[in-house]
């Protein structure tokens, strides 16, 4: 065991991850033989469509993490940014605008969050609280309280949807992995191969030596705040791309299943320590959940059950680790 | 002269590596206060703690009220009667006066707390002390000075036979002191044992009417006050030998360009008008015991802590440092006396945090370009022999003496024309501390200037080319190393302006 867990190759993709890795497989057999439904593509494809606009939140969130903050908005600033961007289509504002102000939407609200956190000083626990709830009242009040429906893909504007999926000869063909598969690699090019990346993890880890090395630290915490907002705002396309429709004050369920993502995927809650592929994993976990307790007849609560205790065993094994080392 | 209360005899105290207490002798009198005094790591608190129960002692005894006794804890201790007025107030501010001194022996009422009967035996303590505190009150709303007055309420509270002030005065103005001082009087009056420690001579001589000094973890002697001067004292204090030869004269250039004047800094109630200069290829040593403000002038120096007031000039020039990153700009590096909190991010590499100060010169657009970084981690591994199995080792599994050659890394990369050395060889072992002098001999060398905060005498006799001397946030001297002693330096370092 000790030799596996050294060997190079593990060292590199990270011994939690294959572990992780082989908690989804086992999942998905374990699905498999109690609902053979399950070994199909559409159920694949249909699973897929929770960890789109998921995969996109909980790689922005991993950011934030990483620097040893928390964004608890992420989930209603999706739904804020959606509801904005329906609102407009319907007031007759073309798609590609609508699009790029739902993107916005989610830069502002990562920018207010970043700028309250950075540079006025305050614990991220408690604004980014209240950071949800102006987003839900804003969406809430932009709309009327009304939800919102996006273009089916056969209506007009409705070419958005094959950002998420394409329908070729009648197969759907999954784009929005595609999409959200290349942001993921962007995200871990930006994390572990840039100045902004590395001056973020070591915020995490010691916040007070860096700044002491004379590094602009409140600029790069921002910076975290800002690539989870905009994140948020890509999770909203993916969101209408896959549901369609949004109602206000919701979304914040999605923010707990976006944390427990990084969190499973290795990403440490103290901050220092991030992985984009854990969390990407920790993604695709959760939404098989999701997906396989519904098939099975169980209610949603269920999953809520099971991912609190793997959400366990990974903060615990976080923790071990670091008491080890200490 | 009172009949002895208590005794310790021989104790004795090692902690991995350091000999804390070396057969060390105390004796408290009834209705007498004794002065317990020494330089930094003398070994007073270590002692004081071995006395309440916080440590174990190796060996030695104590002797209470004609008793051998070995207290397991400090509450023990408080229910015997020996308590500690700490230096460092243990008060929640959010809860009463009476609820602080009652804290964890609340009078109950059945199953709820009796607030009232806290509030009057709180009044009667106070009225013991003979002062007006309203016991009501919450404790976060009086000043330090009757903050203090509530520990010494909660200390007699035990009926306290040996009561011990670990430097009480340190954070009280004149006007406080003195009514500390009546309380103290009183106090001894009633026939208790008190002992108190202390770096303010001039209070020695007030309050005391014994001293016993130690010295590097020894009892050195004990004096009477009244018969003693304060160069007395002192010599007691710091007679050690010097095995590592000092320095004898200044290795700087009589007209060697003033690289950083500082005029006139202020900065909260540590740093009071300090003034200096430092020369190019100079060693500054800032000396003072603990509290002395030295650290907080070279954080207010730095950016890191805001300042109030003034100048600051580098190369004859006016500059303006609001935050570290203006301070490295102009080429001055920090390194901190508490490495791990403020030096190095321990879970970073060696490579990554020997390039933290210098990122855009390792940079290609915004990627980080590994290869220069590791070329040039690599390069300081070598040349300040750093010890690790390689540049992509994390600095937590690094040796103290190697995190430090790290943290100095760091600002070699950034070629710093000044370096600010706070306790440079802390918890560092003597292999590595030479090193670490040495290397600040060839930097100074080569042109580069250096301050070095030092709380050990030996390593500010040794290094230094001249010694700015601090106490209680101000410049109490200047010695050129030519004329330096241990002498000139306590006696400045205990100089109350």
């Amino acid at each position: 065991m000790e030799n596996f867990k050294n060997s190079p190759l593990v060292k590199k993709l990270g011994f939690n991850r294959i572990i992780l890795c082989g908690v989804l497989v086992l999942m998905y057999l374990l699905f498999s033989i109690i609902e053979p439904s399950f070994v199909s593509y559409s159920r694949i494809i249909s699973a897929l469509n929770y960890a789109y606009f998921l995969g996109f939140l909980a790689l922005g969130v991993t950011f934030v993490i990483a620097t040893g903050e928390i964004d608890f908005s992420i989930g209603p600033v999706m739904f804020c940014a959606a509801l904005i961007g329906g609102k407009l289509f319907v007031d007759g504002v073309p798609m590609g605008a609508c699009l790029i102000i739902t993107i916005l939407v989610g830069l502002v609200f990562g920018l207010f969050s970043g700028f309250l956190v950075a540079y006025m000083g305050l614990p991220s626990f408690i604004s980014s609280m209240a950071v949800m709830m102006l987003s839900k009242g804003i969406g809430s009040v932009f709309t009327k309280t009304q939800a919102m429906s996006w273009p089916q893909s056969s209506a007009e504007g409705g070419w958005y949807k094959s950002l998420i999926k394409m329908n070729v000869g009648g197969t759907d063909i999954p784009t929005g992995l595609i999409i959200l598969l290349l942001v993921a690699v962007v995200c871990g090019i930006i994390l572990n191969n840039t100045k902004a990346g590395r001056y973020i993890l070591c915020l995490g880890s010691n916040q007070e030596a860096v700044r002491l090395s004379g590094v602009d630290v409140k600029k790069w915490k921002m910076l975290a705040f800002v690539i989870c907002g905009t994140l948020a705002g890509f999770a909203a396309i993916a969101y209408v791309g896959s549901y369609t429709i949004v109602s206000p004050g919701l979304g914040d369920t999605f923010n707990n299943d976006a944390i427990a993502s990084c969190v499973m995927g290795g990403t440490s809650m103290s901050g220092g320590i991030a992985s984009i592929g854990g969390s990407i994993i920790g993604v695709m976990i959760i939404s098989l959940l999701q997906e396989g307790i519904l098939a099975m007849g169980f209610q949603k609560d269920y999953q809520y059950v099971i991912t609190g205790i793997i959400v366990l065993v990974a903060v615990f094994a976080d923790v071990r680790s670091r008491r080890k080392k200490n | 002269m009172g009949e002895v209360i208590l005794t310790m005899k021989g104790i004795d105290k090692s902690f991995p590596g350091v000999h804390a207490l070396d057969h060390v002798d105390l004796e408290i009198r009834k209705g007498e206060v004794l002065a317990l005094m020494g330089e930094n790591g003398a070994g007073k608190s270590t002692l004081m703690k071995v006395l309440t129960g916080i440590y174990k002692k190796d060996s030695g005894t104590i002797t209470y009220e004609g008793k051998e006794i070995e207290f397991a804890n400090p509450r023990d201790a408080q229910a015997a009667g020996v308590v500690i007025v700490h230096q460092e107030l243990n008060m929640m501010n959010h809860l009463t006066v009476a609820q602080n001194i009652f804290i964890g022996r609340e009078i109950m009422n059945g199953k709820l707390i009796n607030d009232d009967k806290m509030n009057k035996e709180a009044a009667k303590l106070f009225d013991r002390l003979n002062i007006k505190i309203d016991p009501t009150e919450k404790m976060g709303n009086l000043t330090v000075g009757r903050q203090q007055m509530c520990e010494i309420a909660k200390a007699i509270s035990h009926d306290a036979k040996v009561i011990i002030f670990d430097e009480p005065s340190a954070a009280l103005t004149e006007s406080e002191i003195e009514e500390l001082f009546k309380i103290i009087r009183d106090l001894r009056d009633k026939g208790m044992g008190i002992v108190y420690i202390s770096h303010r001579m001039d209070e020695i001589k007030v309050i005391t009417d014994r001293v016993t000094v130690m010295r590097d973890g020894s009892y050195v002697g004990t004096l009477i006050t009244k018969e003693s001067t304060k160069d007395d004292i002192i010599n007691m204090m710091v007679g050690r030998v010097i095995y590592e030869d000092p320095k004898t004269e200044s290795n700087v250039p009589k007209n060697a360009p003033v690289v950083l004047k500082v005029e006139n800094l202020n900065a909260g109630k540590m740093v009071k008008n300090v003034s200096f200069e430092l020369h190019k290829g100079e060693i500054l040593g800032f000396s003072g015991l603990m509290g002395a403000g030295r650290t907080e002038t070279a954080r207010a120096l730095f950016g890191a802590d805001p300042k109030e007031s003034g100048k600051i000039y580098i190369n004859g020039q006016e500059v303006d440092i609001k935050n570290p990153m203006d301070a490295v700009k102009h080429g001055i590096g920090y390194l901190s006396e508490d490495r791990k909190r403020y030096g190095i991010v321990v879970g970073k590499s060696v490579a990554e945090n020997s390039t933290m100060a210098t990122m855009d010169e390792f940079t290609n657009g915004p990627f980080i370009n590994k290869k220069k970084e590791n070329d040039i981690a690599q390069k300081y591994v070598e040349s300040l022999k750093t010890k690790t199995p390689s540049v992509d080792q994390l600095v937590v599994n690094l040796s103290g003496g190697n995190q430090q050659k790290v943290v100095i890394a760091k600002w070699l990369v950034r070629n710093c024309d000044i370096l600010i050395f706070d306790e440079p060889t802390r918890g560092i072992d003597v292999g590595a501390k030479s090193e670490i002098y040495h290397l600040m001999n060839e930097l100074v060398a080569a042109g580069k200037s250096i301050i070095m905060i030092s709380s050990e005498m030996t390593e500010i006799l040794r290094m230094s080319d001249r010694i700015m001397v601090m106490c209680e946030g101000r410049v109490t001297g200047e010695i050129g190393i030519e004329e330096a002693t241990q002498e000139r330096i306590m006696h400045a370092a205990t100089l109350r302006k």
